[in-house]
Formats: C-alpha cells, structure tokens, sequence
C-alpha cells in the first residue's frame, strides 16, 4: 500500500515535470508539425482513399517513423542521466523510496507524456470523415495499441539509456542509436536469400510488425507479449544500473 | 543509533574509507571532522544507503543499510554536501513532496511543512522558485527537507557551507536544538562549528578514524604537545630554545627592533614555562613575555592531519 502511494507520488512529479520543461514543448511543437506534415502528406498521395491514408499516416510514412524512433529517446533522455548529473538523485535515492519505484516512475512519466503528444493526431483522423468515410475502427484500435507498445518499448529502452548515461546528450545519442539498430538491422533480411535467417529476421522488424499485423487490425497476442517483456527487460537493465551508482 | 563496523570502501583502485569503526549513540549529537577529500562524504553516503560498502557493517537504528535500505532511509535526515534540489519547483511545493515520499501523510503534510520551514528561517521564502535562491537559502531549504519528516536521526553533511557568520551561528543553534531530541551526525572541516554543538567528534584522515572522543579528552591525549610563547630580544636565545630537550618545533616571528616571538611545542606534556624562562635568561637574551596559550581542538586536528588538505580520492 505504502508502495503503492510512494510510486503514485513520483509518478505525480515526474509527470508535472514535462510541463516544467521548456525543451519539451519544442520536441511537443517538431513532433506535431512532423505528425502533421505526415497526415496530410498521406491524404495527398492516397488521393481520398480513406483505408490507404490510415495506413500510410499510422505506419507507412517516413516521418511517422522518424517521430516513433527519434522522440522516445528525446524525452527519455534526462531522466537519469540529469539527476546524476546534477547531484539531486542522491536526495531522491535516499528517501525511503526503492530503485525500482524510482524507474517505473519515470517511464510512467514519459509514457503519460508520449500518449499526450500521440492523442491530438486522432482529431485528424475525423478530418476523413469529410471525404464520407470514417476509417475501419478495429485497424485504428490496432494501429494505435501498435503506437502504445512502440512507446512501451522504446521509452524503457530510453530508460535505460539514460541510466547508464553520464548527461543528457550522451542518453539521447545512445538511445536513437539501440532505436536505429533494432530498427535496420532486421531490414538488412531484404538483401538476403530467401531462408531461414531472412525468416528469423523478419520475424523481430518492428517495421514489419506494424505492417502486417498492427496496421491491418490484428492484435497478435504473442507480439504484445515480446513487447512488454522487451519494456519489462529494459527496465531491469536500468534499475540495476541505478543500483550500481558507479558514475555518482 | 548508528552503528560502523570494518567499513571500507574502494572505487577502482582508490581506498577512499579504510576500515572505519565508530558508534553514535542515541541522542548523541556528534562531529565527524576531516581535511576536504579524508572520506566523510563518502562515509555518509554509504550511512544514508547511497552508496554500498565494499566492506563491513554499517546498521542505522539497528538495522542493516544494505539489506533494510527503505527502513534505514525512513529513520533519516539526510542533508548532502551539494544540497540537491529541484530548480523548478517552488520552496514549499518541493517540500510538499518531499513529505510526502518520506511518508508524512496528507492530513499532516501542511503543517509539518510549515513548521520545518519556520524552523530553518525559509517562511518568507516559500513561493519561491528554488533555482532563484541564494546559496544561503538553498542550504536552509536542504535543511528543512531533512527535518520535515521529523527523523529521529540526522545526517548532515557540511550543514554550514556557503552560509554567511549570521547565517552561521543561526544554523548552530537550529542544530544545538535539533539535538535535543534528535541523534545527528554532521561532518565538517571547520572546528569551531563543530566544537560549539558537539559533544564527541571523529577525526578521519585518508579514510581512517584517527581521534574518537570529547573534544576535552582528545585535547588530553592524541599526543598535541604543550606550547610556551615568549617574547624575546637576542637570535643565541632562539637558537638555545631549539636546543632545549623536548622541544619539537619552534616557530619564530620577527616583531621588529630586534625583539623576537618564539612559539615552542614540547612533545611532553606538562608546564615548561619555568624551562624557558631560563634558558632565555641563560642566553643572556632580555624577555618581556611568557606564556603558554590553552591548545583547542583545532590543535588536535592539525596535529593529527597535518600536511595532507587535498588528497585524491573521496568524494567530487
């Protein structure tokens, strides 16, 4: 219970603190003004076809994955990292407050944050219903749990980076490069021959996976399932880094 | 209350606190004093569950740091060196959150907010921005957020850094009553700080307990030797008061017009002013003081830490 109330406290602070932050209401304004250049791009070329603008906005464009790849890393990054370097992590750590609290507190924070940036684009999404159609809900649903467990992921790998990190620029750095590697090294499957290792490499492209199942409305159990194990794995890693303090 | 068995602690190759033993009991209030860099910082840190020995004991209110961390940091007060605090938070709101993860509940969260504010001179400050402040402030900020659970033990670390004499002798008394009811640990490197509020006081140097006890029995023991001053005219009597058995060090100043103050050290203890006297006026030299100054704790201290201010390791 006591946990529980600790965990709801720094949860409150760390969400406050994003509005605290004037670096993050510029990377609220690029994400916005990138999420928007992609939705009307996507209208543009899909020339009014509803279900091709959906799937084009939400997974197909390049800006949509410039913004899933580049902005958890960028409101992950001072997490950590900053209250090491700025010495506030030792009043904070020795508060009766466990590591552990400490980390899902702050990915609950970002999480909280990444979901605000990501709701207004489904305001865009009522924009279609001026070409007479509203876009199939169940691929939206998908679409959009694909988003929340892309951020699941790679905000708690940002977490993490951030953890063993000695500032800020170094976290954000180390972030987008595990967000670029997890995302092009199983690409690299398109140069291969058909086989089992192309197979196997396919099978781990987050790229894929929205693709071929979140953006065509299926919510395959066993992907959500490596997701969250993914998050729950980057997040041990960070708070066995906090735990070793070896940088303080 | 506190309870320091064989700690030791090395980062990579530096042995920052070597096998350090000592106990503060309960209410005790106790100084822990040490040149910058001896290992206080350090040893605090391992106190307050920060940082892990790499070996030994160490048990806060009878518990082990390591393995009941979240219990141990419950009983704390912990002010540190570089007084951490949220910039962007307004004084009151930070201490409000503050009291709330060390468990203060609700109901009682605004007056014992209040209170601690009161307590450490910070009510008039209290809407404002914590990145605005002064350093004096900020200090006493950091203070307040150590009491405001109202712990049962403190740990500060250089409570008085950065704070004017006024400030000073404000944030002494705060501690003087503190202790009261209160265990508290403070380090320092400044004596008469700690001379005024503690009734023990642990010297450390490079990472060693040296001295452990009243400031009146270390005075006794810990091998400072008595001093004679005198006032003289003739360099053959300075020269003789060298010579004389026992003296460990003179020092000499020139006071013009050929008069001379010699300070000697004697590493016997016991009063060697009638020694002096003599061989001065054996000399032949004419004197026109003597006297031998009471030795302080500041004496203690730099005969036992003497020619080491800065040393690698430690805390930065």
């Amino acid at each position: 219970m006591r946990g529980i109330r600790t965990l709801l406290i720094l949860t409150g602070r760390e969400v406050e603190s994003y509005f605290f932050a004037p670096l993050m209401y510029l990377v609220l304004a690029v994400f916005l003004v990138l999420n928007g250049l992609a939705f009307s791009y996507s209208l543009i070329d899909m020339q009014g076809n509803v279900d091709a603008t959906v799937r084009s906005f939400l997974g197909g464009s390049i800006l949509f994955w410039i913004n899933i790849l580049f902005v958890p890393p960028l409101l992950t990054m001072r997490l950590i990292a900053e209250e090491r370097r700025s010495g506030t992590l030792e009043g904070l750590m020795t508060a009766p407050v466990t590591d552990v609290a400490v980390v899902v507190a702050k990915y609950l924070g970002a999480l909280t944050f990444y979901v605000a940036l990501w709701a207004p684009s489904i305001v865009y999404l009522l924009v279609l219903k001026s070409y007479g159609a509203l876009p199939d809900g169940g691929i939206l649903a998908t679409s959009y749990a694909g988003i929340l467990l892309l951020g699941a992921l790679l905000l708690a790998i940002g977490v993490f980076a951030s953890a063993v990190s000695p500032n800020q620029i170094v976290a954000a750095i180390l972030g987008m490069v595990f967000n670029l590697l997890l995302f092009f090294a199983p690409l690299l499957s398109l140069q291969m021959p058909r086989g089992r290792l192309r197979l196997a490499l396919e099978h781990v492209s987050i790229l894929f996976h929205f693709q071929n199942s979140f953006a065509k409305g299926i919510l395959d159990t066993g992907l959500v399932a490596v997701y969250l194990i993914g998050a729950a794995i980057s997040l041990f890693l960070a708070v066995r880094a906090l735990e070793s303090r070896r940088w303080s | 209350m506190i309870e320091v068995e064989h700690l030791t602690k090395r980062y990579g190759d530096v042995l920052a606190v070597k096998d350090v033993s000592f106990r503060v009991g309960e209410g005790e209030v106790v100084g822990f004093l040490g040149p910058n860099g001896a290992g206080k910082t350090t040893t605090l840190r391992i106190l307050t569950a920060f940082l892990p020995a790499t070996q030994g004991a160490v048990r806060v209110a009878g518990r082990d740091v390591l393995s009941r961390s979240v219990e141990v940091r419950a009983q704390l007060g912990y002010l540190p060196e570089s007084v951490p605090l949220y910039p962007e938070m307004r004084v009151e709101e930070y201490l409000r959150f503050r009291a709330a993860l060390k468990g203060v509940l609700r109901r009682d969260a605004r007056a014992r907010v209040l209170s601690a504010l009161e307590r450490c001179g910070c009510l008039d400050v209290r809407r404002r921005m914590i990145g605005k402040l002064s350093k004096g402030y900020r200090q006493r900020v950091g203070l307040a957020d150590a009491i405001v659970h109202d712990p049962p033990i403190l740990i500060l670390d250089e409570p008085t850094s950065g704070l004017d004499p006024n400030q000073r002798i404000e944030v002494r008394r705060l501690i003087a009553s503190l202790g009261e009811n209160k265990t508290v640990l403070l380090s320092s490197h400044i004596i008469p700080e700690v001379e005024a509020v503690a009734e023990r006081v642990i010297i450390i140097r490079r990472g060693e307990v040296v001295a452990d006890g009243a400031p009146g029995q270390l005075l006794k023991g810990a091998g400072v030797g008595r001093r004679v001053r005198v006032e003289l005219k003739g360099e053959a009597a300075a020269g003789a008061l060298a010579r004389l058995p026992g003296a460990r060090s003179v020092e000499r100043f020139e006071l013009g017009e050929g008069w001379l103050r010699c300070e000697i050290e004697f590493s016997e203890p016991g009063d060697q002013r009638e020694r002096v006297a003599r061989a001065v006026l054996d000399a032949g030299a004419a004197l026109r003081e003597l006297c031998a100054p009471s030795s302080s704790l500041e004496d203690v201290f730099r005969s036992l830490t003497a020619a080491d201010d800065e040393e690698p390791g430690g805390a930065r």
